[in-house]
């Protein structure tokens, strides 16, 4: 199909300098295994270095360009760190105190990230490979003009890149220079983009985090093993972002010994929903591989077709999302031969849709596998230290991992089970409930009966009402419980994009929910079938688990459908419910997901307007100790407890709310 | 470790004159619960933002620091609208009282003056052990001058320097864990508080170059023998890990101690378990 096409717009960003980026024997962390990478890629025929349609050459970034991201003191440091000790003779010994002060407080420690002379040249050049890969990607001008979009290369693979540890001052876990950061600070500068970065590393993306964490242009997505008990220990679920960046940055901390069938499960509930609410145009994925079962330094038990599975819904969801604008980055990994040369293989045969062949060519093992026999022993021993047992007694001799290879982890439905409701507190948090109703996370709740059965219980013969109301803006038309098929022939009126940024996609989007047989439906639209105003009622989501009969309200008019009171008409319509007075139904708002732009008005003024609008259905404010809501003071729980809601049930709602009705005004 | 090195400086103050509306719009501005009742020392003429925004009492010459009078919190707000509230509905047709809206009165109505405070050299276990048997939850941070009065007689005031909250105490605590770094957790059981596997565990440490981040060493809740929590400032602790079994020093990584469900599959408790 397009494979032709597409092959020829993948590239590899690969040079040879950056092999110097190596800290040495006995170092978990050296340039064999990009080595192995590029034989496997070569002997296996799937790239070819002197292929110009195939790679992307670079230049060093420089200190300018670094000084995007880290500061000028760091910078002259690590350049004089760089500097051959000899170059300091005579070697007195204030020159060394002041070499190993300087070493200390930039984080050059002998254990992790020794200084290595020329250091600062080999990672300014890695540098240069990630900024050079995303402007490409971007068509940003190299030599001065912008490049035509279809001579862009869509995808390009960079494997020394995705040095994620770096701060802004100091060097940190084997990383000198963030060349992720650098990269997405050059596109924030040079265009108005906006930019995912989804990091597959097992330790969390601290440094990339950091960079961007009060950006609201920057989405990071980090899905990492709990920093409980791995470096770096930061990556909690609760680091959303600060201030204006606020639910921008996104951590899944995934319990130890976490596999394939988790992973997947967790990846799938987050990633789409999130690309779709944040709408990037680029999306930059840091493949560090050291999630596998057999690493050393983790205790994540992935085989290859969970990390494969990374590769492949990355790059749909660029497709997908971002017209193809995709740049991958390599990262961790530190079994070098047995699984770096085929993660990564695999991550570019995805990429410039190429099969793979099943074996691994049978002289690349022959050169290979020596080197893994030398180490073997250390490596097991690594291992075991650090809990893990490995199953495998065997180099590989396939691209994919054998599943007899990997015994299932004893605690499996336990991790399972904490990893699923880390994530339903991911979704809660940083997910608005469309969101999360049009991508469900768990099947639905009442496999038999719809929400309507359940909230219309004298069983009415037509499932849907209509009604048409003059407004100042023109005549419209309300339906409740709109079927897929409605909505199939409607369209989303221009100002209609709270929830995904773009009509097209709340189409998309509003169609996902008239799916649901959990979630209903109420559409205002025009004659003419835009859509302008959408009112959706679902089951509250896991948080609410344990009390019955609550539902979430949500509510959204097109911007140039405002200030005509048809948000009172909606909700009050789509309300009219026979079971009403036997339902708690709340509304939330969050600040980080107002349309202020349009509005043009401040937080706190938005926060009345909705008090308002659902006040005009009975709904009173409650203060709450739920995480969303404390988060920002703007924050807002608008609640509805039926009259004739048990009083058992409305006593439970209050003690997980945590507060009660507010007094202060 | 003392007050002064943990306490917020960064505050936001009202006066006695304050409205309580005002009161209430900043404690919900800056979700705060607390807000110092202060008055402003009798020369200064200008005072760097007050009443606008927040005063940094680090920035604040000594003479230029405001004068401690007392605390408002959420609550005496809550408490005086629903007074109010009750008083209204008392009020409503054919009611005796007069109508009165709480948001108009003055803070020195509903301030307490009574206010336990502490001084920036107070030790941190002091002051944390007076929030949890007091029940409060901050403490007013004051140093004592002379300073003038109206009448120019000199008298002793409390000058406020900064407000001990809960949370000063636990981000405290986290840092003194080392979690503001990058590392990683290591426990080292001593039975029977012999500390010897701890000194060796550093000093191992030490010689790998491994910076240690924090080391904590306390007894945990329950019967379960004390432990260290060793911070490592590595991504890459397998090394040390390997001399720690080496020297038959027990450690855990990657579960917890009391979590004990994998422990117990495979070792009985108390035996010396390297990993898990």
């Amino acid at each position: 199909m397009l494979n032709a096409h597409h092959q020829a717009r993948a590239r590899l960003a690969f040079d040879p300098a950056e092999l110097r980026y190596d800290f040495g024997s006995g170092h978990p962390f050296q340039s064999r295994r990009l080595v192995a990478l590029i034989d496997l890629l070569e002997s296996s025929q799937l790239w070819r270095k002197d292929d110009p349609q195939q790679c992307l050459s670079f230049q060093t970034a420089t200190v300018d360009e670094l000084g995007l991201v880290h500061t000028p003191e760091y910078i002259a440091a690590v350049q004089q760190l760089s500097l051959p000790e000899e170059a300091h003779h005579p070697l007195s010994q204030e020159a060394r105190d002041q070499r190993a002060e300087l070493a200390r407080r930039y984080g050059f420690d002998e254990g992790d990230t020794p200084p290595i002379p020329g250091m600062h040249e080999v990672a300014a050049r890695i540098v240069g490979g990630t900024l050079a890969a995303l402007s490409a990607v971007m068509g940003l001008p190299e030599g001065g003009s912008f490049t035509p979009e279809d001579e862009r290369p869509l995808h390009v693979f960079h494997p020394a890149g995705g040095l994620h540890h770096a701060w802004a001052e100091r060097a940190s876990g084997f990383c000198v220079y963030n060349d992720a950061a650098v990269a997405i600070a050059h596109v924030l500068r040079a265009t108005e983009a906006k930019i995912l970065y989804i990091d597959f590393d097992a330790h969390h993306g601290d440094g990339v985090q950091r960079a961007f964490y009060d950006e609201p242009r920057v989405m990071t997505i980090s899905l990492h093993e709990t920093g409980r008990y791995l470096f770096p220990g930061t990556g909690d679920v609760l680091e959303v972002g600060r201030g204006s960046g606020r639910g921008y940055a996104v951590n899944v901390p995934l319990e130890a010994f976490t596999e394939d069938d988790s992973y997947r499960e967790v990846m799938n509930a987050l990633l789409p929903p999130l690309l779709l609410s944040f709408a990037p145009d680029v999306i930059i994925t840091q493949h560090g591989c050291d999630t596998h079962a057999w690493d050393p330094l983790t205790h994540l038990a992935l085989t290859l077709r969970g990390i494969q599975e990374q590769m492949q819904l990355a790059h749909h969801l660029a497709h997908v999302y971002c017209d193809g604008r995709w740049v991958a980055l390599g990262g961790g990994g530190y079994d070098q031969f047995r699984v770096v040369p085929r993660a990564w293989s695999m991550l570019w045969a995805e990429m410039s849709d190429q099969p793979l062949p099943a074996h691994l060519p049978s002289q690349w093992v022959a050169r290979w596998r020596p080197a893994w026999e030398a180490e073997r022993e250390q490596e097991a021993e690594e291992q075991h230290v650090m809990g893990k047992e490995d199953a495998a007694s065997n180099f590989p001799t396939t691209f994919e991992d054998r599943t007899m290879d990997f015994p299932a982890q004893p605690r499996r439905a336990t991790i399972s089970r904490t990893n699923l409701h880390t994530t339903a507190m991911v979704r809660h948090l940083l997910l608005p409930a469309p969101l999360r109703k049009a991508f469900p996370a768990t099947p639905q709740r009442s496999p038999m009966t719809g929400l309507f059965d359940l909230l219309s219980p004298g069983g009415s013969a037509t499932p849907s009402r209509t009604n048409i109301v003059e407004t100042s803006k023109g005549p419209l038309l309300l339906r409740d419980f709109c079927p897929p098929s409605l909505v199939e022939r409607l369209t989303a009126d221009s100002g209609l994009h709270a929830f995904a940024r773009l009509p097209e996609r709340e189409h998309q989007l509003l169609l996902n929910i008239a799916q649901n047989p959990d979630c209903a439906l109420t559409l205002a639209h025009t004659p003419d079938g835009a859509i302008v105003g959408e009112v959706t009622l679902t089951f509250g989501d896991e948080w609410w688990e344990g009390v019955d009969d609550i539902y979430e309200v949500t509510i959204e008019i097109s911007s140039q459908w405002r200030n005509a009171g048809i948000g009172r008409q909606l909700l009050a319509f789509a309300l009219e419910l026979e079971t009403l007075e036997k339902m708690i139904l709340f509304a939330m708002g969050l600040s980080w997901h107002w349309d202020m732009e349009n509005m043009g008005i401040t937080p706190h003024h938005y926060r009345e307007l909705l008090a308002r609008l659902f006040a005009s259905q009975g709904f009173v404010e409650y203060t709450t100790t739920e995480p969303n809501i404390n988060m920002e003071p703007a924050n807002i729980l608008l609640v509805r407890i039926g009259k004739q809601v048990d009083p058992a049930v409305a006593s439970r709602f209050l003690k997980r709310i945590g507060g009660s009705v507010r007094m202060t005004h | 470790m003392i007050v002064h090195e943990v306490m917020t400086t960064k505050l936001a103050l009202v006066t006695p004159d304050t409205t309580l509306s005002h009161a209430a719009n900043l404690l919900r501005q800056y979700q705060f619960h607390h807000l110092p009742v202060v008055r402003m020392p009798a020369h200064s003429q200008q005072w760097p933002g007050f009443a606008e925004e927040m005063v940094d009492t680090t920035q604040c010459a000594r003479t230029a620091l405001p004068l401690f009078e007392g605390l408002l919190t959420s609550q005496d707000i809550d408490l005086a609208s629903a007074l109010a509230a009750e008083r209204a509905d008392r009020t409503a047709p054919g009611g005796t009282l007069p109508s009165e809206s709480w948001q108009e009165k003055p803070v020195r109505d509903v301030m307490r003056r009574d206010v336990l405070t502490v001084t920036p050299s107070t030790s941190v276990a002091a002051a944390a052990q007076l929030l949890v048997e007091r029940g409060l939850n901050c403490l007013p941070v004051v140093e004592y001058d002379d300073v003038e009065a109206e009448n120019l007689v000199r008298e002793t005031r409390a000058l406020l320097v900064g407000l001990l909250t809960r949370s000063d105490l636990l981000i405290a605590l986290a840092r003194s864990l080392g979690a503001d770094e990058p590392g990683v957790e290591v426990h080292i059981p001593f039975p029977a508080g012999d500390m010897t596997h701890l000194a060796q565990t550093l000093l191992l440490a030490a010689e790998l170059h491994i910076p240690v981040r924090s080391s904590v060493a306390a007894p945990l809740a329950g019967n379960v023998s004390p432990t260290a929590t060793v911070r490592l400032g590595t991504i890459h602790p397998a090394p040390l890990l390997i001399r720690l079994r080496e020297a038959h020093i027990p450690y855990t990584v990657a579960s917890t101690p009391w979590e004990g469900d994998v422990h117990a599959e495979r070792t009985p408790p108390g035996q010396s378990a390297p990993g898990l």
